[in-house]
């Protein structure tokens, strides 16, 4: 793959990156709707990525819907113009928000820049490029957390739908498919962060909210 | 203002109660007698005998109507009209922010959480419902206590109750040879005639027997049982009298065989090789009232709903269609099968649930929401679907198989869990048909037997002992009809 003879040349370059991320989102979301049981067990398949057994949606209409979104996706990480990634799982019925999966999307030299751009462009040339293996490990970590969430949140017995948000910067060019919307934060939030990961580029960070059990207060 | 008024207002005729209380205090008590006078006088006296010190103002030269009521004027030498005019016209411009109050907005925007700069997208489209049942809701349910376990228990042999003969059963998977009517008289159509085996005696009577090529392609009883519609291969229907066994009328048309027909009242759906299916009222001399063409292939199998709503109709072009019964366009299309769909049958106890059944490259039954047109279920049974049947006293449903097993299958809905497979036949299981007390099932198959299934035991039978596993002949068995050999099954058992 050509991702990964630019990881050996070197840094990974912004549009690389932008892949990398976006796989991880597609992968991360279908791995989320197969955990949380959006659509039925049958409608999964494995397949082995990053070295795990991911489970992926082998339904059409689902795939589809997934690859069109994640292709606006992937142009404003190249861009730059996104820096949050949202999974809202909303009941069905009563519409309302029961989990948010959350993906903080930071740029690298954002994050160092306030040093200095000086500052930053030296740091930049000093890190050493990740190595692939790191990266993959980074990634296995967290798709084996959102596994492991099935434990501690709540079960969901109703059926549900999903939606997509992006945060973006409000210059970004948004195609006619997308359109403004409220952040559908969940009510009584239990908020868990989990595990990051970076690519020289970018840097990923994961939370979940989810509501809390009026039960278990 | 108020000062104003004070002044302005005329003559003390009442006390008026906004005056301010020094000037009131200041005034003599309740002067009736100087305001009877002060209202002839010019107001300017009185109003002069009031105030203490005040200048005189437009107002107060003015004369007083003699109606005691204040008027407001304002003073239009106080007012801006300029800039009144401009503040209304620009009453909906935004204000724009100077720097402080820019800042301003900053900081209650960070407090709230909002940023000024970011847009939250989110997809237009919503994302796609998967209609299945979720299996963990299907498999966590408390299992359904079944029906073998409730009561006595259950017996479905193996074998058949009664085997028949039915020489020259064409071997098609495209016709509908067999049904059982009410008045419990069973039809079979073979070859080029058509016999009837009245199941309560068990006499055989051949009906009717076609000339020259044409033969038999589909045989359907009324609802009630009195008449029979018989389609052939030459596109004629033929509608008899099962009593008087004479034929009524005959409704030709069809440019092609009629391999399915379908009964709703008064109205006999007909399915064609080419693909139409047609609507005749069988009243009327013009019988012909629709035609309802979606399939490109020919049409196997055609069902009405119980409550005559909805027509289900199955093509060799793979679509099921529904089709309202006021409509000549289908109400909704399915395309799930991969393969022939002639197994069609309503659910007696769920009117909207249809079950459909693929053919050899299929092989699967799926069950249908009509109202949602969603599809609920779906079994892949391994065979060639060729007939299905739903039970009126159990939760279950039996579909009869060709290619390759030619089996009976029982199944229990809504778990769809087997409950028992009947190797049935040699051959292809070509038609089954239901007898009217829900009991037994007839298969037809291309080994020319007609063979019965008492697959369907009712549960509150008490004299059961003569009707089960009646394959050895009993004398004590009575019998309607009286003479029991009768129902021997040593009885010569060819239909002729």
């Amino acid at each position: 793959m050509s991702v990964q003879t630019q990881l050996t040349k070197g840094k990974i370059t912004l549009k690389g990156s932008a892949q990398i991320v976006t796989e991880f989102f597609m992968y991360g979301i279908n791995s989320i709707l197969f955990q949380r049981g959006i659509y039925p067990l049958e409608d999964f398949e494995v397949k082995k990525k990053y070295g795990l057994d991911i489970w992926v949606s082998n339904d059409q209409q689902v795939t589809k819907y997934l690859k069109t979104i994640m292709e606006s996706v992937e142009e404003w990480l190249a861009a730059g113009k996104i820096n949050k990634l949202v999974l809202a799982v909303n009941s069905r019925e009563t519409r309302e928000t029961l989990e948010r999966w959350q993906f903080d999307v930071q740029l690298v030299d954002e994050a160092a820049g306030t040093d200095g751009p000086a500052a930053a462009a030296a740091a930049a040339s000093e890190r050493p490029p990740k190595s692939e293996k790191t990266l993959r490990m980074e990634i296995q970590a967290i798709f084996r957390q959102i596994a492991a969430s099935v434990s501690f949140l709540p079960i969901i017995e109703e059926k549900c739908t999903f939606n997509i948000l992006v945060y973006a910067d409000s210059d970004a060019e948004v195609p006619t498919t997308w359109t403004d919307s409220d952040p559908l934060h969940v009510k009584n939030a239990e908020q868990v962060r989990l595990r990051s990961f970076s690519t020289d580029a970018h840097r990923v960070e994961a939370m979940v909210a989810y509501r809390r059990d009026p039960d278990l207060c | 203002m108020l000062e104003n008024q004070a002044k302005a207002s005329p003559a003390p005729a009442k006390a008026l109660a906004w005056a301010p209380k020094d000037e009131r205090l200041a005034r003599p008590p309740p002067p009736r007698s100087s305001s009877r006078a002060a209202v002839a006088a010019p107001s300017d006296s009185a109003v002069v005998g009031l105030r203490a010190a005040a200048p005189p103002s437009p107002r107060g030269k003015k004369a007083k109507p003699a109606a005691q009521y204040d008027r407001f004027i304002p003073s239009r030498g106080a007012m801006d009209m300029a800039s009144s005019q401009f503040n209304i016209a620009r009453a909906d411009a935004e204000t724009p922010l100077d720097g402080a109050a820019a800042a301003y907005q900053e900081e209650i925007a960070r407090a709230c959480g909002v940023s000024l700069n970011k847009r939250i997208l989110t997809f237009r489209e919503e994302a796609p419902t998967s209609e299945r049942d979720d299996l963990r809701q299907v498999y966590s349910r408390p299992a359904l206590k079944s029906s073998a376990s409730t009561g006595a228990k259950r017996r479905i042999l193996n074998t058949p109750e009664r085997v028949l003969d039915a020489p020259g059963l064409v071997d098609d998977y495209y016709l509908n040879l067999l049904d059982w009517s009410a008045g419990n008289m069973l039809a079979i159509g073979l070859d080029q005639s058509v016999y009837l085996w009245n199941a309560s005696t068990g006499d055989v009577d051949s009906l009717c027997q076609l000339e020259g090529e044409s033969y038999i392609a589909s045989v359907k009883w009324t609802a009630d049982g009195s008449y029979l519609a018989i389609g052939t291969s030459e596109g004629d229907v033929q509608i008899w009298d099962a009593e008087t066994q004479s034929k009524i009328r005959s409704m030709a048309g069809h440019q092609a065989r009629v391999g399915v027909m379908s009964w709703q009242q008064h109205i006999l759906s007909s399915g064609c090789l080419d693909g139409s299916i047609w609507n005749h009222d069988v009243r009327v001399a013009n019988h012909k009232t629709a035609e309802l063409v979606a399939h490109s292939n020919e049409v196997c199998g055609l069902a009405w709903r119980s409550d005559g709503a909805l027509l289900a109709s199955g093509g060799n072009d793979n679509l099921l269609n529904i089709w309202d019964a006021r409509s000549t366009v289908p109400k909704f299309s399915k395309t799930q099968h991969t393969a022939a769909v002639r197994a069609l049958a309503w659910s007696p106890w769920k009117l909207d649930l249809l079950a459909s059944g693929g053919g050899a490259y299929d092989r699967h039954v799926h069950f249908w929401n009509t109202t949602t047109t969603a599809r609920l279920n779906s079994i892949d049974t391994g065979s060639q679907v060729t007939s299905i049947q739903w039970s009126i006293e159990y939760r279950e449903l039996v579909t009869s198989h060709g290619f390759p097993h030619n089996h009976l299958a029982l199944w229990s809905y809504p778990s769809l869990a087997k409950i028992v497979d009947i190797p049935a036949h040699d051959k292809r299981v070509l038609h089954t048909a239901m007898s009217p007390d829900g009991q037994t099932i007839a298969t037809a198959a291309s080994d020319e037997s007609l063979k019965f299934w008492r697959i369907f035991e009712a549960r509150t039978k008490t004299a059961k002992a003569g009707k089960a596993g009646a394959a050895a002949a009993s004398a004590s068995v009575p019998t309607p009809a009286g003479a029991v050999a009768t129902l021997d099954i040593s009885r010569p058992s060819s239909i002729r």
